[in-house]
């Protein structure tokens, strides 16, 4: 990431602040449930979904990192299904699949696990307490609105030693498009207006797991970057791909100059050598554990038969060896 | 929907802009460089700044536009 944009005075940005209750209500649900039933609708769905394609499978690869059989999983906002086909029937018996597009699940992918499908809110689960061995969630919950309230109810339709392993975009993602609409904003309008949704910084992922319940934290950071031809072309993905914005102070309309200008600006600050341009996913991981007597807990303090003084002797010890 | 609309005529003209941006490249090079050079300076960037560049890139593009209606 180039150091200079970041220092880029009049840019701001919006982080997502789970401090107030005011900020809860971000997104607009039913907008992004009929952008998600348009997109997986498409006759050529398939060609959006590369993203969710690698996010899917890194995601799998995490599952099969546990060492364990999962009887019962679950998959929240799991959109056509794209974790699902990187499983097998030994890792996971049984899947339920949940998400609030109907359309999606109707045109899900196909996998040799056993799903039922669920249209159902990442919000309001339907699930009773300790159900699940295994949930999961990729590319879904930077659309939620009280994801520590979300986080919650999956901290208590998971089991005892029951494992959450999910996948959300947050941090700088599509940084790019975000100044570039923003300087257009400013030098063609006069202002600016949010086109880019809010998203969770990673430093507050860490709290929100916390908060909800979950110990055994594992949360790290990627970040997938895409060529485009250009703005256009990243914006028209970004809408195939059910990504639209649907924040409720999202600016409807986007003026054509705007377009023009930030277009030029994306390619001049941005721009590849070859005349493409590039689009930043940063795709924060994360892993929390529902407590369970048999995980290993923090030592009693004052149980402590070694001291930091013998720290010096380590060469003395290891010869005496 | 179906039919000709707002909407699917929009959509048809924006589906030309890549190419009509290819054709004027070097306004839009300008332009950019115009509006990353206000990021780096003491000044902040307000409104019609880069206007002259843009309007060269402007009329650039609509006249390829022109173009390639016909």
């Amino acid at each position: 990431m180039n150091v200079s944009v970041k220092s880029l005075r009049g840019v701001s940005r919006t982080w997502r602040s789970f401090s107030s209750r005011q900020g809860m209500n971000v997104f607009d649900r039913s907008m992004k449930r009929r952008q998600k039933d348009w997109a997986s609708s498409l006759l050529d769905s398939s060609k959006y979904d590369y993203l969710r394609e690698e996010v899917g499978s890194r995601v799998a690869d995490r599952v099969y990192d546990v060492a364990r059989t999962f009887p019962l999983a679950l998959d929240v906002g799991c959109g056509r299904s794209h974790i699902a086909e990187h499983l097998s029937k030994e890792v996971v018996e049984r899947l339920f699949l949940t998400d609030i597009s109907s359309s999606s699940l109707r045109n899900r992918k196909t996998s040799d696990i056993p799903a039922q499908c669920v249209m159902a809110d990442e919000e309001f689960l339907p699930f009773k307490e300790n159900t699940f061995d295994l949930v999961l969630s990729s590319l879904s919950m930077h659309w939620i609105n009280d994801l520590p309230g979300a986080l919650r109810q999956i901290h208590q339709v998971l089991k005892p030693d029951g494992v959450f392993i999910g996948a959300m975009v947050g941090g700088e993602t599509l940084y790019e498009l975000r100044c570039s609409l923003q300087l257009a904003e400013l030098e063609r309008e006069g202002g600016f207006a949010p086109h880019i949704s809010p998203y969770t910084a990673v430093t507050d992922l860490g709290n929100l797991l916390g908060q909800a319940g979950f110990n055994m934290l594992t949360v790290d950071i990627d970040e997938v970057q895409v060529n485009y031809p250009g703005m256009l072309e990243v914006m028209r993905d970004l809408q195939g791909m059910g990504e639209s914005n649907c924040a409720w102070n999202r600016k409807l309309l986007l003026q054509r100059d705007t377009m023009l200008a930030a277009a030029a600006i994306y390619k001049e600050m941005y721009g590849n050598e070859d005349g493409s341009v590039p689009a930043t996913f940063q795709i924060l991981y994360m892993i929390g554990w529902k407590p369970h007597d048999s995980q290993a807990k923090p030592a009693k303090r004052g149980s402590a038969n070694v001291s930091f003084a013998d720290l010096s002797k380590i060469g003395k010890l290891q010869s005496d060896q | 929907m179906s039919g000709s609309n707002v909407w699917t005529r929009s959509r048809a003209r924006m589906r030309l802009f890549p190419e009509l941006m290819a054709q004027c490249s070097g306004e839009a090079t300008a332009y950019g460089k115009c509006v990353a050079a206000t990021t780096t300076g003491k000044q902040e960037l307000t409104r019609n700044m880069c206007v002259k560049e843009f309007e060269a890139l402007k009329s650039c593009f609509q006249s390829a536009a022109k173009k390639a209606v016909k």
